[in-house]
């Protein structure tokens, strides 16, 4: 029996592998659609545990310029910058637990530079949302002139990087998050007030006005337990000038509500390309079937059981599906896992590949699904075989 | 039209070198910078390019010539050069720095799928061609 089915899926090798084809095109759009959207959850989960911060103050001309959802998605604020005497005046709200600042600084596309990006400078002293992400990667304080890169930098630990003609050594890699924070390098205070006296020097940065040891670009506010986020957020836009507050939940918010929508693109195409094709594999069984009829009458004659002639029926399907599933099941690992970074770029969200024991779930749903798919779809025409007249068929010629 | 039925997969090779050929200086290809200056990215799918022509250029070679030893020779010579070809962005040719630029995102996995595609066809072939030579002797 085992035999003969192989011996027909080898006979038949264009239609063998037409239908291989329809359900890989099953397994790809089933286990692709939901490494899409497994992905895209772990996206915001991270952004979430990586914000840290309740609260964060900018220059108002940044909260003007840009659009403060996608802030993390981009990095950084851009070129805007604030005094520290501002930080003063914004530590004196009322039910502030932790505060810390940071600064940020692009780099140049010149001979200066090996590459354009994003710096962002933390203060390792009061820092409470860039350190527990390190934490989890690298050991020990940054020295002075030491770099820490973004999964998506491609520079090796030990190598360094060249920034407005300095050289500096990158002394880790962090963990990914799915964001434009995995496109920056992270460096504490002293260094990046060095690059930033370094690019003055250069004339390359017109942005930086003043001493760059009282600048600042963004303050990060986590509010003492039991106080109201949204009187710090009020106090702040009320009493200190030239700076917009903002809360994190809301930018939170504002890209959930963006992943909603895309997630429910992209289930109702999956949804309608999965039953679109499984319609094709009903009818391409219905239509293969009655193609077969003298061959399965032949076997009646032979002494085949309508049992046994249905078993076969199924087992081509079975196998059919079999390779099939597992054919589209690593196409889609291997195309979502290739282009991540393009899905992430096009989609304009955070996106980050699941855990090894999601992807193991998500394959083995979509193994289960077309393998039974298949047997399903022939189901029909091995019930209408069986039931066939022998002898008509055989007469029919 | 019986050629192209006897070497089916000849046939989807020549398509995939074809488009590794024009994709990797097109739609596949590397960024130009905003000053319009190129970066070795730029010469990588040059090269991709080149390779996959001559990918092209042996598997039209393989479908038209009718001796199966010579049409299995071309198939096979065409391994080496779409593997190479899938190795020269990112690691034989440095790439930009960023992950995110278009030729990490997009050449870079599309050459190496394309190349590794092609290897793995056109060793299919091969084999189908040398096994149907000895099957008929």
């Amino acid at each position: 029996m085992r035999d003969l089915v192989f011996r027909n899926l080898r006979g038949r090798p264009g239609k063998t592998g037409a239908l291989v084809l329809l359900v890989t095109f099953l397994s790809l759009t089933l286990c692709g659609g939901g490494l899409v959207l497994s992905s895209l959850r772990a996206g915001l989960n991270s952004l979430e545990n990586r914000l840290g911060a309740d609260v964060i103050v900018m220059p108002s001309k940044a909260a003007l310029k840009t659009d403060l959802d996608t802030l993390f998605l981009q990095g950084t604020i851009g070129p805007y910058y604030m005094n520290m005497s501002t930080v003063n005046k914004i530590g004196r709200t009322e039910g502030i637990g932790r505060m810390t600042t940071q600064v940020f600084l692009s780099s140049m596309r010149a001979s200066c530079c090996s590459i354009p990006i994003q710096v962002i400078g933390f203060d390792p002293e009061t820092d409470f949302t860039v350190q527990s992400w390190l934490a989890q990667s690298r050991q020990g304080t940054l020295k002075d002139g030491e770099l820490l890169v973004g999964t998506k930098v491609n520079v090796n630990v030990g190598e360094s990087i060249k920034l407005y003609n300095v050289s500096c050594p990158v002394a880790g890699r962090l963990a990914p998050t799915g964001t434009g924070l995995d496109t920056a390098v992270y460096c504490n205070l002293n260094t990046i007030r060095s690059l930033m006296a370094a690019a003055g020097a250069l004339g390359g940065y017109s942005y930086i006005n003043g001493d760059p040891a009282e600048t600042i670009s963004a303050v990060y506010i986590k509010a003492a337990d039991g106080v109201n986020v949204d009187d710090i957020v009020n106090s702040i836009n009320i009493h200190v000038r030239k700076v917009q507050a903002v809360r994190t939940r809301s930018m939170v918010t504002g890209v959930a509500d963006s992943l909603g929508g895309v997630s429910r693109t992209v289930t109702v195409l999956m949804v309608v390309i999965w039953l679109l094709i499984w319609v094709i594999l009903l009818v391409a069984f219905a239509l293969l079937a009655g193609e077969r009829k003298r061959e399965f009458a032949a076997l009646r004659v032979c002494g085949m059981s309508r049992a046994r002639l249905s078993g076969l029926v199924f087992a081509e399907a079975f196998c059919v599906s079999a390779a099939g599933a597992v054919l589209g099941i690593l196409l889609s690992l291997v195309l979502v896992r290739s282009f991540s970074s393009l899905i992430e770029g096009a989609l304009g969200l955070p996106f980050l590949l699941p855990s090894s024991g999601t992807v193991a779930a998500l394959a083995t749903v979509s193994m289960l699904v077309c393998l039974l798919a298949g047997p399903i779809a022939s189901a029909v025409s091995a019930r209408k075989l069986s039931r066939v007249d022998t002898g008509l068929i055989l007469r029919e010629g | 039209m019986k050629r192209l039925s006897q070497k089916p997969l000849s046939v989807v090779i020549l398509c995939l070198s074809l488009l590794m050929c024009v994709g990797s200086l097109t739609f596949l290809g590397a960024c130009v910078h905003e000053d319009g200056s190129v970066g070795t990215c730029h010469w990588a799918a040059v090269a991709c390019s080149a390779l996959g022509g001559l990918c092209a250029l042996y598997s039209l070679l393989a479908l038209l010539i009718i001796n199966k030893d010579l049409s299995a020779g071309l198939t096979l010579a065409v391994i080496p050069t779409s593997i190479l070809s899938a190795l020269l962005p990112g690691h034989l040719m440095p790439l930009c720095l960023m992950s995110s630029m278009r030729c990490q995102s997009l050449m870079k996995p599309s050459m190496v799928l394309l190349g590794f595609a092609i290897a793995i066809l056109a060793a299919v072939q091969a084999y189908l061609l040398l096994t149907v030579r000895k099957g008929s002797r």
